[in-house]
């Protein structure tokens, strides 16, 4: 063989003999700063923008009221107690006058029989925000799971090709009847209660997440970085659920996140039209209905309801908007680079794209 | 002479797409010899980058379709080989580098664990657990005349320590780390320790470029695919880059095909040079041979038209017409419209194939090879 005329190739310094950089931050400490970069991270995010900050308090102070409500009394119960964080017993008659407009003693008014509303209001958030996260929950997963399939595996003539169309003809069907008519029609079927009302949601909810998830996965499989994976020797369940799905996260969660105040509004019309919850379980929509009567001449009945409902979807949609910025590493360095002492000016700046959802 | 590392015999692609069968790659053969480098040279859209893909079986097929040949990588078919089994031959036996640094590192992972990722599928193949149709072996010499031995590889067999691998124990993690500054180190690049925590988008394109070859070559690839790796980088970044390959070739053993629109780089890199035009491979020789005695009436016109730096021309030259679609082939050779050594025979006949024609001092696909010297 000729000798090629080329450069010699002088060993590369400090290759193998690069001991300099070790020794130093050991794996525990560096995983425990990397807790603490994150947390401060985090800190610095919120500061940069107030909205998300809005949304991530509410959002907590709701989850954690739902929490007391739910378990204080099961708490109580093992110590033979009748512990509460409620000011009276959600369904007690006559606890003060009737229909009381707001005052202290009765911070969202009584209704017609004596009953105290804030009560009521508090007593249906775990029910409502259960709901809630349960039905998109189901939906991530389920919805999650398929369009992640149907996307990955979609060329035509192969198997794949085939579940993939199954998949979405499916999804088009459910996608193709208004879904509160159909999870009515589900529910009719099923009976009526709360358990058959949930499933009825759930069954109409999941398609929305196979049409996300499949257009992501889609634009997701054909970037450069995917293609560099696979020809590094990436197997392909490890890019599936380590590459793309990555990529998933963050519109998926986003989408998640805001979708449980729309699951709240819908199953509250659900429970409204009287085929949800039984009018013996506080829950905001059967009040509502409830209530329908005397909007005008007590106000406060359905406008503490709503407000209720309001706050919720409110809180979740705030904190889905502001989880993009910082599940996306680009964004997330920007914000963070942004904070110091200037909070909600950046906010503009910061938030690359629209809403998309 | 040694058994090639990779020798691609008589390789057809097309793409079928609803304009029509587009001719990608037509009847392309060469050879690879073992701690070589070849440089496949042509215009946008003759196919160079088809050929590159193809061989790690990574175009999608379809619209790709492959329609005769065989792609010899260490003895072994690849296209005989059962589609599942190429993940296991990608990266350790065959690597990488693309065109695009921007896009080709994940965006929502830090450089430490892009790398931790190529790391461990080499460590894993090596111990066995992972079975691989080609194992790493190291059968043939790669030290370079006028370059240094080789050094011993950093990475020491894994096999004892596998248990603790498999419980994620600490010293392996600790080990790995140290391994993946050393590449960057070996990548020249200056602040290891910090570039291990970014994400790429906070990297240049010329270290991203970097993150990618030591990517590439921590996995110790027998052969790796260099497809236009210098294009979106500019002159001076382009320049440390090839350098760099060049010297990190031997340290890691690996051979490379080298794809490149530029004769420039290829000159520099290659030691056997490919010229492709419309899908055929137009020859095929030394690099020196190439440059100075072409034998084929395009790579001569290619080469003149290269502008020269200090020397004022005039206008630069420029070949008539333009580059045929590949979805309709002129009949016969595919250069002949354009050829100044044109023959009725160039139109009824495809020409001698590349291997038949030894009329000159390497194979070049014309009749009238011994003509082309004599071309302005």
């Amino acid at each position: 063989m000729p000798a090629p005329a080329l450069g010699g190739a002088s060993a590369a310094p400090g290759a193998t003999t690069g001991s300099r950089g070790e020794g130093r931050g050991s794996p525990r400490r560096s995983r425990l700063s990397l807790v603490g970069a994150s947390v401060v991270m985090f800190v610095r995010v919120m500061r940069a923008n107030l909205l998300t900050l809005v949304g991530f308090i509410l959002t907590v102070l709701i989850v954690v009221t739902a929490a007391a409500v739910a378990l204080v009394p099961a708490i109580g119960d093992l110590f033979h107690l009748s512990l509460s964080v409620l000011p009276y017993p959600p369904n007690q008659l006559f606890t003060g006058p009737v229909f009381s407009p707001p005052s202290p003693a009765h911070l969202f008014g009584t209704d017609s029989v004596g009953r105290d509303l804030f009560s009521r209001v508090l007593s249906a958030l775990p029910i409502d925000l259960g709901i809630g996260v349960s039905i998109a929950g189901f939906s991530v997963l389920l919805g999650g799971s398929l369009g992640l399939i149907a996307g990955y595996w979609d060329r035509p003539w192969t198997l794949g090709g085939v579940q993939s169309l199954v998949i979405m003809r499916v999804t088009d069907v459910f996608l193709s009847v208004p879904s509160l008519i159909l999870a009515l029609a589900i529910s009719e079927v099923l009976g009526r209660g709360t358990v058959q009302s949930e499933l009825a949601v759930m069954a109409t909810w999941w398609p929305y997440y196979v049409r996300l998830t499949r257009g992501e996965v889609l634009a997701i499989k054909n970037q450069p970085y995917i293609v560099a994976a696979r020809a590094a020797g990436v197997s392909d369940g490890r890019i599936l659920f380590r590459h793309v799905l990555r990529n998933l996260l963050e519109p998926l969660l986003v989408y998640f996140t805001m979708d449980i105040g729309t699951v709240i509004v819908t199953y509250s019309t659900i429970s409204y039209i009287g085929i949800g919850v039984p009018p013996s379980i506080p829950e905001w929509g059967n009040m509502i209905q409830a209530y329908q009567d005397n909007l005008v001449t007590q106000p406060w009945l359905v406008g503490s309801v709503a407000a209720a409902i309001f706050v919720t979807v409110l809180a979740f949609s705030l904190l889905g908007d502001g989880l993009r910025d910082i599940l996306d590493p680009r964004s997330r360095r920007i914000l963070a680079a942004s904070a110091p002492g200037q909070g909600g000016t950046k906010l503009a700046a910061a938030s690359p794209g629209g809403s998309d959802s | 002479m040694t058994e090639p590392v990779l020798r691609v015999d008589h390789l057809s692609v097309d793409y079928v797409v609803g304009a029509g069968t587009f001719q990608a790659v037509t009847d392309v053969s060469f050879e690879l010899q073992p701690g070589r480098v070849v440089g496949i040279v042509g215009e946008t859209g003759c196919g160079k980058s088809t050929l590159g893909h193809s061989i790690p079986r990574l175009l999608p097929t379809p619209p790709a379709r492959i329609r005769s040949g065989h792609i010899w990588f260490r003895g072994m078919d690849l296209l005989a080989l059962p589609k599942w089994r190429m993940p296991s031959l990608r990266g350790t036996g065959i690597g990488m580098i693309f065109q695009e640094p921007i896009n080709s590192l994940n965006p929502a992972y830090r450089v430490q664990d892009q790398m931790l990722e190529s790391l461990r599928i080499r460590r894993f193949r090596d111990a066995g657990v992972a079975s691989v149709p080609a194992p790493r072996l190291q059968p043939f010499d790669y030290s370079r005349p006028g370059g240094t031995k080789p050094t011993p590889s950093p990475a020491q067999p894994f096999v004892g320590a596998l248990p603790e691998a498999m419980r994620g124990g600490r010293p392996i993690a600790k080990e790995l780390r140290k391994e993946v500054l050393d590449f960057l180190r070996l990548v020249r690049i200056n602040d290891p320790e910090r570039i291990l925590n970014l994400y790429p988008h906070e990297l240049s394109g010329g270290m991203r470029q970097r993150v990618m070859i030591a990517m590439a070559l921590s996995e110790k690839p027998s052969l790796l695919i260099a497809d236009e790796p210098t294009s979106a980088l500019d002159v001076t970044i382009q320049a440390q880059v090839l350098t760099l390959m060049k010297e990190l070739m031997g340290e890691v053993e690996t051979s490379i095909l080298f794809i490149s629109h530029d004769l420039g780089v290829i000159a520099e890199m290659a030691d056997e040079v490919g010229v492709m035009y419309a899908g055929h491979l137009a020859e095929f020789g030394p690099v020196q041979e190439i440059f100075e005695a072409p034998q084929h009436p395009y790579t001569k016109a290619l080469i003149r038209s290269v502008p020269n730096q200090y020397k004022d021309q005039g206008p630069l030259p420029s070949l008539p017409g333009s580059v045929p679609n590949l979805s309709q082939l002129p009949p016969g050779c595919a250069f002949h419209p354009r050829c100044p050594l044109a023959q009725p025979v160039c139109r009824d006949d495809p020409g001698p194939g590349l291997s038949a024609n030894t009329a000159g001092t390497h194979p070049a696909a014309c009749y009238f090879s011994t003509e082309v010297a004599g071309l302005p």
